[in-house]
């Protein structure tokens, strides 16, 4: 691991020049939102923000996009081309949530078994830089309650900490090391840097205010898929997937055919597990007949299914669904609820 | 692209055979367009596909064939919704693609050396169907026990693969009862609803495993008789469906508790459902 010391009004120039010759993909203020967007030619990115309102997983699986191209011939429509369009690129100023969401999303799109091409190009063409949370953002995070940690480096590339006047970067994979070079002269960091690291480590971890008893629930949840308490949950829920197309860790995904002319596309797009329309079969017959279905898979997949599968939550603990939920369901809430059942 | 599993494999609409006088379930035979895909398209009863019409969408569809009968692929379709009403327009010679093959097989494996009871209901036939050519294929047949069917439909009319049911009923090396709700005027064979023909027919459970698909109805009736049998629920399969896009455990859709359907199934023991959500 190669380890830098970055100047404080250097960054956002640095992150600048990267995007000159590489595709970046950073925090950007968007009239009173925070989103992560493609860095234009000339743009900085932000690098004192408090959270972003999207979740960057938009980069490697896209809200909407193109899987592959067709036209019209005599005797049906036929293959285009396939788009994969990935390119090497950055995606900078990712909290440790979100390089922990990639981790966990890896167990369904990079499978043993069936390897989703598109996520996996962009997977690999890119090098995540990290900006630590030397103080996490909001009250509503509870990473460390989910297996993450404020300062992790769990599927990081980079990881910059902020250290006052300098950040500390930390090159943590080959991939990331790469980056070094086009980031100009960077002074090497001594070590005390790494006890002033540490410092600011235990810190954050002691700022973090919310915590739920997220490993304690499986034996309740594997025993009560039939039980009153979920008739509790969903009543207020307008099903609007929300919080499924805000959440990191959501990878839900609908595949749809759009045709002009004589040529057309097979396009993805999100989906959401909150949806009526999400399982109903043709026949009319739908497995999940109410919203209170739909809240226990959420809720099951995220702490019971995925944990059979793949060891672990599948939830970062990023606190976004609960404060963008318009009536005000909160996951935190449900958990311990639960976990006093 | 070779290995992106979204991208269809291209073949042609070979042969339709329309099944039924209601005209709504047909069998569309393929030919690959390309040898090498035909070559790699190595499947076993049980698997499904998702048939792809660019333009209109995929569905998934259980194989119909068998794998011992080279050179084409077969689906039987009824007509639903935007891709199914789609392929029944077609004509032969139509290009189109599938993706497959998909999800897990019947137990073969386990199957063997074992005497098989097949019950089928109404057009949920269409995977038996390729368990049962794989089965009685002339180097397969000495691998499995005595194999006892139980088909029905609600009218004769409505009886898919009519000239292979005549066929076998020849054979003396599988016991066929086909079975209507009920006969018409030309109608010579058994009547009655598969539950009690399964009961008539009463199969041993001895060194047996029964392979069951068929409307949920005829589940739920059918599955105590076997129960009083003495069949246990590791020897009952059955195939599960659920509504599905990506059929590779990817796009959340189909999950019974912490399974995929469509890559974990969609075959499973009753035995193994019972560890599952009731939830499909
Ligand atoms: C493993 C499996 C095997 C199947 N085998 C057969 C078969 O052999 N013959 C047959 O006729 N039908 C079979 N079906 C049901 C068939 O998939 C649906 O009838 C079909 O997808 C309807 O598609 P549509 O485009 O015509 O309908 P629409 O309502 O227009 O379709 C919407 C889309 O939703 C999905 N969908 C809707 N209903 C279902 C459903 N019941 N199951 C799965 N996906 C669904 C499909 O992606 C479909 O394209 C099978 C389903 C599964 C899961
Ligand atoms: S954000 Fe809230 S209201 Fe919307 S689907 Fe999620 S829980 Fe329901
Ligand atoms: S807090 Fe909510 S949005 Fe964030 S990872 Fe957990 S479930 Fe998803
Ligand atoms: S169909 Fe997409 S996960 Fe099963």
């Amino acid at each position: 691991m190669e380890k830098r010391v970055i100047k404080k009004d250097a960054l956002a120039g640095i992150i600048k020049n990267i995007s000159n010759d590489m595709l970046v993909y950073a925090p950007v203020q968007d009239e009173d939102n925070v989103l992560f967007k493609v860095l234009e030619p000339g743009m900085e990115p932000l690098v004192e923000y408090a959270n972003t309102k999207n979740a960057p997983k938009n980069f490697f699986f896209p809200q909407t996009e193109t899987m592959m191209k067709y036209f019209r011939t005599e005797r049906g429509r036929e293959l285009a081309e396939v788009v994969e369009d990935a390119a090497d690129a950055v995606l900078f100023g990712v909290r440790p949530c979100y390089a922990r969401s990639f981790v966990l999303l890896d167990n369904i799109f990079d499978d043993p078994k069936y390897k989703d091409s598109y996520y996996i190009a962009r997977r690999e063409k890119t090098v995540i830089v990290s900006l630590a949370c030397v103080h996490p953002p909001y009250t509503t995070c509870f990473c460390t309650s989910v297996g993450g940690h404020p300062m992790s480096l769990e599927g990081s590339d980079v990881v910059l900490t902020d250290l006052g006047d300098v950040y500390l970067a930390e090159f943590l994979t080959p991939k990331g090391e790469k980056l070094i070079e086009k980031m100009g002269n960077l002074e090497a960091a001594d070590e005390a840097l790494d006890a002033k690291k540490q410092e600011l480590s235990d810190t954050a971890e002691k700022e973090i205010k919310s915590h739920i008893p997220a490993n304690d629930i499986k034996p309740w949840l594997d025993e009560n898929f039939e039980n009153p308490f979920w008739d509790t949950i969903h009543r207020s829920c307008l099903a609007c997937g929300t919080c499924t197309y805000l959440c990191p860790t959501c990878h839900c995904f609908d595949i749809t055919d759009e045709v002009k002319g004589e040529e057309g596309r097979r396009i993805r797009t999100w989906d959401s597990c909150m949806s009526w329309l999400f399982t109903m079969e043709t026949s009319g017959h739908n497995p999940r007949t109410s919203q209170k279905e739909r809240w226990r898979q959420r809720l099951m997949h995220k702490f019971k299914y995925f944990v059979d599968n793949f060891g672990a939550v599948a939830c970062v603990g990023c606190g976004r669904c609960v404060i963008n939920c318009p009536v005000n369901i909160d996951i935190r809430k449900i958990v311990t609820d639960i976990s006093k059942l | 692209m070779q290995n992106n599993p979204y991208v269809p494999i291209p073949v042609d609409v070979d042969k339709i055979i329309t099944e039924v006088t209601t005209k709504d379930i047909k069998t569309f035979r393929f030919t690959f367009v390309n040898k090498e895909d035909e070559e790699n398209f190595k499947y076993l009863p049980g698997q499904f596909g998702e048939l792809s019409i660019f333009g209109k969408g995929e569905s998934p569809i259980g194989i119909a064939s068998s794998p011992t009968q080279p050179g084409y692929i077969e689906f039987t379709v009824q007509k639903a919704g935007v891709v199914t009403s789609e392929l029944h327009s077609m004509e032969e010679g139509a290009r189109m693609g599938i993706r497959g093959p998909l999800g897990n097989t019947w137990p073969i494996e386990y199957l063997e050396g074992k005497n098989i009871v097949i019950v089928g209901g109404g057009f949920a036939f269409t995977t038996l169907r390729s368990l049962i050519n794989y089965m009685i294929f002339e180097e397969n047949r000495s691998s499995f026990g005595n194999i006892t069917v139980v088909y029905g439909a609600r009218e004769p009319g409505l009886l898919i693969y009519k000239d292979e049911l005549a066929a076998w009923e020849k054979r003396d090396d599988i016991n066929m009862n086909v079975t209507v709700d009920k006969g018409d005027e030309t109608w010579t064979g058994r009547e009655g609803f598969v539950p009690t023909v399964c009961k008539e027919v009463a199969p041993s459970s001895e060194n047996a495993v029964a392979v069951i698909c068929g409307p949920p109805i005829m589940i739920r009736f059918t599955l105590p008789v076997f129960f009083e049998l003495g069949f246990s629920k590791e020897n009952i399969y059955t195939s599960l469906e659920m509504r599905m896009k990506c059929g590779i455990g990817k796009c959340g859709r189909c999950n019974v508790g912490n399974k995929y359907v469509c890559k974990d199934g969609p075959v499973f023991s009753l035995a193994e459902l019972d560890t599952l959500t009731k939830e499909y």
